[in-house]
């Protein structure tokens, strides 16, 4: 997900063939909630951007992993995340 | 006269070396003042940029806009798929 309004991830996914839906936080309302926008002072004013995050929810909506900034470029910790939980599930 | 010239000189002297004093201790504290005003905002923007969840907290629900302009709910996800979220800044930038 990011700032980037529909039509924009519309073409990057369409670019680069994803298979899941790239969401689109133009209210920045998410951003403000998860506390992962930043602000940024430039000429006078203040320009708000999303942190670099990576967040894995389970299917009970607890957050299991976070991750942000520069460690959040890297998303093989947070998948090995999803797939332990994947492998979890049957057990239950 | 001539003596209570100087004096006089004297009293002009030290009063002046008092005022300066004065002077320069309201001018320290302005200057501290206009110093710690511009602290505090900043300690507050970094705070702000923290983030505020960890592991263990429920994720509080969203709606976002998908690719296709269809709006997507994480509550539409809960009981039947987990849900692994990255979030990037100018995604199609690929940096």
């Amino acid at each position: 997900m990011s700032l980037d309004s529909p039509a924009a991830n519309a073409a990057f996914a369409k670019q680069i063939g994803v298979t899941f839906p790239l969401l689109s936080d133009m209210n920045k309302k998410m951003l403000k909630s998860y506390g992962i926008l930043k602000g940024y002072n430039l000429h006078d004013d203040t320009f708000e951007w999303a942190l670099r995050a990576n967040i894995v929810i389970d299917k009970q909506g607890v957050i299991q992993f976070v991750e942000e900034g520069d460690s959040a470029v890297d998303p093989n910790t947070a998948l090995t995340m999803c797939t332990t939980l994947h492998k979890k599930e049957p057990a239950k | 006269m001539v003596g209570s010239k100087l004096l006089l000189a004297l009293i002009f002297r030290t009063g002046w070396e008092i005022s300066m004093k004065r002077a320069l201790a309201i001018g320290l504290l302005a200057a501290a003042a206009l110093a710690a005003a511009p602290a505090a905002p900043q300690a507050e923007k970094s705070e702000v940029a923290k983030m505020t969840l960890k592991v263990g907290d429920t994720a509080p629900d969203f709606t976002l806009l998908s690719d296709g302009w269809k709006t997507v709910k994480l509550s539409d996800y809960r009981g039947k798929k987990n849900v692994f979220l990255a979030v990037y800044v100018l995604a199609f930038t690929g940096g």
